[in-house]
């Protein structure tokens, strides 16, 4: 399996979109209403600081239905997932999901998924990890396996085409 | 002795490897005993961003793998931590989405019932473990060492599905740091992210995060930097000489991970918790007796 099928497969990524379309609703239905735009979230979020992401500007934007826009967007990207608006919210609104929600929408449509999230995605698709084993540098420049410690063997799925069966059908069918 | 199963993820057991052997030289010495399982994959919370179900239905079957040995998860990564965690929200909250996932989990012979528990590195020494029993462990007590401490995000956030320490104001690792003699105080930036999911597709960004928590710990006269994440300590660790290039300085903060730091407190050897591996200037610093 790749990255193609999860991405390109049309007839389920139309579940795929179902799914995150609902999602999005609920989130519209749950949140939009409770936001009265305090700025709370933007004012600890450690993208703004940064990347002038704006988590209560996602929340109007969601109300006011503007779901392609921001799914066009390179914004919702330089989001740090730290969970600070959702935390800080006085209206208990959680803009990071909406944000999750975006993201998953431009994957689910095909377009490029932005970095190494791809290249993450296709190692845990391929060997059930986000990597593999890697060498490292000690501080007095030598290299060292994970074998030349006294270390056990590493944890990862044993019967791969099993677990590549599983991911495809809890990534593509609608959950 | 109480048993954990040991749920490595994925940074940890394949880049971070002095915080899964000072994890595995400290916890015995406290009576703590880990089990490890084969066939775990990624916990996919890093991938939340690409599809959420992904993760959702990948930390459903790891949990369902540990359940099967009738033991408490111990999960050091906090990412990992929090995704298992939000999963186990979900589906003992939700058990239409139960019944969902674990039909899928059927095709291995798996099931999620709810019946483990999952820790973290600092509440199983905070909670379980317990000072007391630290304190008696100590033979080499530390040279009241000023330490900085890093929670990490996703140890302490989002506080509504239950997370291990306090969101706004978290001090177990300073309870823990101040029974094995070091001395601790807290700092504007404490609760500043390191920026390491953004390394995924903005790492100068990500950079900047970490360089700037950095500076703020050396301009407050830290001796030491002192974390329990492997995400959060590649940034601070492996990734300084970088960071401190990115925002134009130059950085020479030693950092450790929390177990590393007891490890010395209790007397294990550095090289056992895997000292050498650190690539921040850990050599010079005067820890204690030993």
């Amino acid at each position: 399996m790749s990255i193609v099928d999860l991405t390109s497969m049309a007839e389920s990524q139309a579940d795929v979109k179902t799914e995150i379309n609902n999602r999005l609703e609920k989130l519209q239905n749950e949140f939009s209403e409770y936001c009265y735009q305090c700025a709370k979230c933007t004012s600890g979020c450690e993208a703004h600081k940064l990347l002038e992401l704006e988590p209560h500007s996602i929340v109007a934007l969601l109300k006011r239905g503007l779901i392609d826009e921001m799914v066009n967007s390179d914004l919702i990207w330089t989001c740090m997932s730290c969970f600070k608006c959702r935390e800080r919210c006085p209206q208990k609104v959680a803009p990071v999901d909406i944000i999750f929600a975006l993201k998953n929408m431009v994957v689910a449509r095909g377009n490029q998924i932005p970095g190494n999230y791809s290249t993450m995605l296709q190692s845990v698709l391929s060997i059930g990890l986000l990597q593999d084993i890697k060498e490292v540098t000690t501080n007095d420049n030598k290299t060292i396996k994970r074998s030349d410690l006294d270390l056990p063997d590493i944890s990862k799925p044993e019967d791969v085409a099993k677990f590549q069966m599983f991911l495809s059908k809890i990534a593509v069918e609608k959950v | 002795m109480k048993k954990y199963v040991f749920y490595p993820g994925c940074v940890m057991q394949t880049e971070q490897y002095a915080y899964e052997m000072s994890i595995r030289e400290v916890l015995p010495l406290l009576d703590i005993e880990l089990v490890d399982m084969k066939d775990f994959s990624c916990c996919s919370t890093p991938l939340k961003s690409v599809n959420e179900m992904l993760a959702l239905g990948l930390s459903a079957r790891n949990l369902a793998l540990a359940e099967k040995e009738g033991l408490d998860v111990f999960a050091p990564c906090s990412i990992c931590h929090l995704g298992l965690s939000e999963c186990k929200h979900i589906l003992d909250s939700n058990p239409s989405m139960k019944i969902k996932v674990n039909n899928f989990l059927a095709d291995e012979n798996l099931e999620y019932k709810g019946t483990s528990n999952i820790v973290h590195t600092v509440d199983l020494l905070h909670d379980i473990v317990k000072i007391d029993k630290i304190k008696k462990a100590v033979n080499n007590p530390l040279n009241k060492i000023k330490v900085a401490t890093h929670y990490g995000c996703h140890l302490i956030r989002p506080s509504e599905i239950g997370r291990p320490v306090d969101s706004e104001n978290p001090q177990k690792m300073e309870t823990i740091l101040k029974a094995i003699g070091a001395e601790t105080f807290d700092y504007a930036e404490k609760l500043d992210c390191c920026g390491g999911l953004l390394n995924a597709n903005l790492p100068e960004s990500a950079l900047t995060k970490t360089g700037q928590k950095l500076q703020s710990v050396k301009e407050n006269g830290f001796d030491v930097f002192v974390d329990a994440c492997p995400w959060c300590h590649r940034q601070f660790d492996a990734k300084q000489e970088q960071a401190g290039k990115t925002i134009a300085k130059t950085l020479d903060v030693p950092v450790l991970y929390l177990t590393q730091i007891l490890g010395v407190a209790l007397g294990i050897k550095k090289e056992k918790l895997g000292f050498n591996l650190n690539n921040s200037p850990v050599d010079t610093l005067k820890l204690g007796g030993n």
